[in-house]
């Protein structure tokens, strides 16, 4: 096993051509091994081929990625932050930017990200969510809206149009639901966490009007919340067996194994959907944006400057070097090449000629479709996971059926809001 | 007798010393900031005194974590025993010496794997699209048949899983017990006409008692540990319906809130309570 090594490093300037990532990098002096938690991706998989070649840029360290899924990932870097800070870099997102940040787990990004790895190129949307308190946080990895994701030959074979409005959603997943034919109208999400039910709940919400706070004080309690619920309790008839506990997995993984006739989903959903490798129904997949008046789930994940484990600049400096090498334009070329849609954020990439190629114009549409519906739809602030997480819980039971009063959670709710405002203050 | 060495003392005194060290300073931590108000985004806090054991009980999952907790208790340390001795004997009773190896070796593999690998293939089979295990009901049937999702199936799904690692090795224990029995008594009830499962329920297991017990206390305490089986199968789910006492500190410690006093205020009664019952229990029982 590979000693764990603290990163001691140290950084000296000078200006050196740097072949390897086509543009001048400031050469850097890092030592030893910086750590980084994450969760699965592709791109961080292919990343680990190209060790040499930070290895190089950076002066000789290296790097070591520690993978947990997506609970377990938030947990895992919530407990290492304010504990011991093993980790250099931390795997964050856009719902836990504010905590991170505000607690200082994280160091604010641009001190030490190097200027030429052109920041600004990254899609505006991502960059708004890794923004908090007008500082940036963290390099995006992964992000963007919502698409609604159909099956044309479904679609075709019952003779109906994709659908644009929510109403006329609600009528084709009805009239697809078939699962005496395998066939189920939809996926949602039912298992509990801000990033699960409650991120495809959001949309509803959002869109029927719904606020969460104003200021301090709740306004979530609403009639906006009411039919948010009602409507994703109705849709939830008609959604696959194992979405009702289940997260993005249970629900990809019915639409890609063929047995959903259509989904609302992150947009990461249509490369391993038009993938044959990842999906039984590669080729026969439709997609637009979500039908009015649902608005678009905008997130982002990327990689943070943990504050524990680098104590000085220098090793800050390193972190937001190899930070900044990892998002970099040459390897999201490379994650481009190797066909890895869900992991592209810069738009000199997304308008590339080589991504129309690959993805053809309906997508590339769609995306930019989809960005102008896209929004915030949690609560920005360091209390939202727990906020989110106890919604999450509520409505799990509404839709598992342990608790059949809305209005009753909301309320439940609004209480447990009060108390968390009041015991932050 | 008074040892005539203290080389004893000399090899104990260190492992003792760091168990300690081990079983203490945490337990000692977590009792201190149990009277806090420390969250893990706040280094800070505050003395509260008792505010968060007064908390806990207006707190509905609290409440209904401790009913799970006492739900699962029960559930799989009865179903483990009653397994593990129904297999037993079964294979005490009919299986021939080289049959008894085969399913001993079987017997133990559930047990050998690790409890997150384990509930990840029964989280797959229980699937109710894919799962083998859901299979033969949606063949049959024509629906899929969704046992984790539902509040009045998904914890006794769970204690399942629990049962098949620990019935099965706990039916070994059983059976090499019964193996180590002197055959007289049983000759002496056949003798009698003791029908076979009277002389295993006047007999043998009377005798087992001493043994039996301490596999339940064994049982008792593991199942206390059931955090990894239910968090990759249900994570606490459908709502609140699998959420067991530890499932809960963590999820209030690192999970959603951070609230690491609040969890620790929950862990602490959970081990006072622990320590009375098991005590008080132990007492009554004791061979």
């Amino acid at each position: 096993m590979t000693s764990v090594k603290t990163l001691v490093s140290s950084i000296a300037y000078a200006c050196l051509l740097s072949s390897a990532v086509s543009s001048i990098a400031l050469a850097a002096e890092c030592s030893g091994t910086i750590r980084v938690l994450a969760q699965p991706r592709e791109g961080l998989t292919l990343l680990e081929n190209y060790k040499d070649e930070f290895a190089t840029l950076s002066g000789g360290a290296s790097f070591e990625i520690d993978y947990l899924n997506e609970n377990d990932r938030r947990a895992k870097t919530k407990a290492d932050a304010s504990t011991i800070g093993k980790y250099n870099v931390y795997y964050i997102d856009e719902a836990n930017v504010a905590l991170f940040a505000s607690a200082g787990w994280v160091s604010p990004l641009m001190d030490y990200y190097p200027e030429e790895y052109d920041y600004a190129d990254f899609d505006p949307g991502r960059q708004k969510v890794a923004t908090y308190d007008g500082k940036v946080w963290f390099a995006p990895l992964t992000g963007g809206g919502d698409l609604l994701v159909y099956r044309k030959d479904l679609l075709e074979a019952a003779g109906v149009k994709p659908p644009t409005t929510l109403d006329e959603m609600k009528e084709v997943v009805k009239k697809l639901h078939q699962p005496d034919k395998g066939i189920y109208g939809i996926a949602l999400r039912g298992q509990r966490g801000s990033g699960a039910n409650v991120w495809r709940w959001m949309p509803y919400f959002k869109g029927f009007g719904g606020e969460w706070f104003d200021g301090d004080t709740p306004k979530f309690n609403s009639e906006a919340a009411v039919k948010a619920t009602e409507t994703y309790l109705e849709l939830f008839k008609y959604s696959a067996p194992g979405t009702q506990t289940g997260g993005w997995d249970e629900s990809v993984g019915a639409f890609t194994s063929g047995q959903v006739a259509m989904l609302v989903e992150s947009t990461p959903l249509v490369g391993m959907a038009i993938d044959p490798k990842s999906s039984q129904v590669a080729g026969k997949v439709g997609y637009l944006p979500p039908p009015t008046p649902l608005t678009g789930g905008g997130y982002g994940h990327g990689l943070a400057i943990g504050t524990k484990a680098n104590a000085d600049d220098a090793s800050k400096a390193c972190a937001g070097l190899f930070i900044a090498w990892a998002t970099s334009k040459e390897n999201e070329q490379r994650r481009l090449e190797a066909n890895q849609f869900s992991e592209l954020n810069r738009t000199s990439i997304m308008t590339s000629e080589t991504f129309a190629k690959l993805y053809g114009p309906d997508l590339g549409q769609a995306l930019a479709d989809t960005g102008k519906v896209t929004a915030v739809n949690f609560w920005q602030s360091p209390l939202w996971p727990d906020l989110g997480d106890r919604w999450g819980i509520i409505l799990e039971e509404l839709i598992a059926g342990s608790r059949t009063d809305i209005k009753d959670g909301l309320n439940e709710l609004e209480g447990f809001a009060k108390d968390l405002v009041a015991r932050n203050q | 007798m008074k040892s005539r060495t203290s080389l004893p003392a000399v090899f104990l005194a260190p492992p003792l010393a760091i168990l300690a060290v081990l079983a203490f300073v945490p337990t000692a931590y977590a009792i201190y900031i149990s009277f806090r108000d420390r969250e893990l985004s706040r280094p800070d806090g505050s003395f509260v005194g008792l505010q968060n054991y007064l908390d806990l009980f207006s707190d509905r999952r609290f409440i209904n974590a401790v009913g799970v907790s006492l739900t699962w208790e029960v559930l799989t340390v009865t179903l483990t025993l009653l397994v593990a001795i129904a297999l037993g004997i079964l294979l005490f009773e009919f299986a021939s010496s080289r049959m008894r190896g085969v399913m001993t070796l079987l017997f133990l593999v559930p047990v050998i794997l690790p409890r997150v690998s384990a509930a990840f293939v029964w989280k797959f089979a229980f699937h109710p699209l894919y799962g083998i295990v859901t299979y033969p009901y949606k063949a049959i049937t024509g629906q899929p048949l969704d046992l984790l999702s539902s509040p009045a199936t998904a914890l006794m799904t769970v204690a399942l899983v629990d049962v098949w690692q620990w019935g099965l090795f706990f039916a070994v224990i059983v059976l090499k017990l019964l193996e180590t029995l002197p055959p007289q008594p049983f000759e002496a009830a056949r003798l009698d006409h003791a029908r076979p499962w009277e002389v295993y329920a006047y007999v043998a297991l009377p005798m087992l008692k001493a043994p039996l017990i301490s596999l339940a206390f064994i049982k008792m305490i593991e199942s206390l540990r059931a955090f990894d089986l239910i968090y990759v199968m249900t994570r606490g789910g459908p709502g609140i319906a699998t959420e067991t006492l530890d499932m809960y500190a963590f999820s209030q410690g690192f999970i959603e809130s951070g609230r690491i006093s609040y969890a620790s205020g929950m862990a602490v009664l959970m081990m006072l309570a622990t320590t009375v019952i098991f005590t008080v229990i132990w007492k009554r029982v004791k061979p």
